[in-house]
């Protein structure tokens, strides 16, 4: 084990409050979580290609904002739409 | 310990308990306008530690750079995201 991949298993708390958010929140809460939830992704994603060297994980996380972000629109969309 | 890990310990755990602390301050919130301003704090200053930290490591090569975009995509399209999520939820209120 090294520093960057203390780091990712850090992170990786950072679900758990993503998740109950998810499960028990209203609906554009878990919007709000899922924003969260995909940020804490795209970060871990950067310390577990560190700490494995493998580069092929860098571009997953360089993927994820972007693939979030749109996600985010559409159903931001979707529940404004339909009350 | 060396000054180089010292720094990247520093660095990395900095983002990490920013990250964390963000994701706790979700559960903490009462309504979704303030868990916003938490989910936007998350995008917003814990991705650039992590860049510099991965910086520090490999310098200015490909590793670097991804890193860095990463923080900067992450900074850029949040508040993108958190605007149209307030809309959602304000549309759903009325």
């Amino acid at each position: 084990m090294n520093v960057w991949l203390w780091g990712a298993t850090g992170l990786l708390v950072g679900f758990v409050p993503c998740g109950w958010i998810s499960l028990r929140a209203s609906r554009i809460d878990a919007l709000v979580a899922l924003q969260t939830a995909g940020t804490v992704t795209a970060l871990t994603l950067v310390l577990l290609s560190e700490g494995f060297d493998r580069s092929s994980y860098m571009g997953v996380a360089l993927a994820l904002p972007f693939l979030g972000f749109v996600g985010t629109l559409l159903i931001a969309r979707f529940m404004g739409g339909h009350r | 310990m060396t000054p180089h890990e010292l720094v990247l310990g520093i660095l990395i755990g900095s983002g990490v308990v920013g990250e964390l602390l963000c994701c706790a301050g979700l559960v903490l919130m009462r309504n979704v306008y303030a868990r916003l301003h938490y989910a936007m704090a998350a995008s917003s200053l814990p991705p650039f530690l992590v860049a510099v930290a991965v910086i520090v490591e490999e310098g200015w090569t490909q590793p670097g750079i991804n890193a860095l975009v990463v923080a900067v995509t992450l900074f850029l399209v949040s508040p993108v995201a958190a605007h149209a999520t307030a809309r959602a939820a304000r549309s759903r209120r009325r």
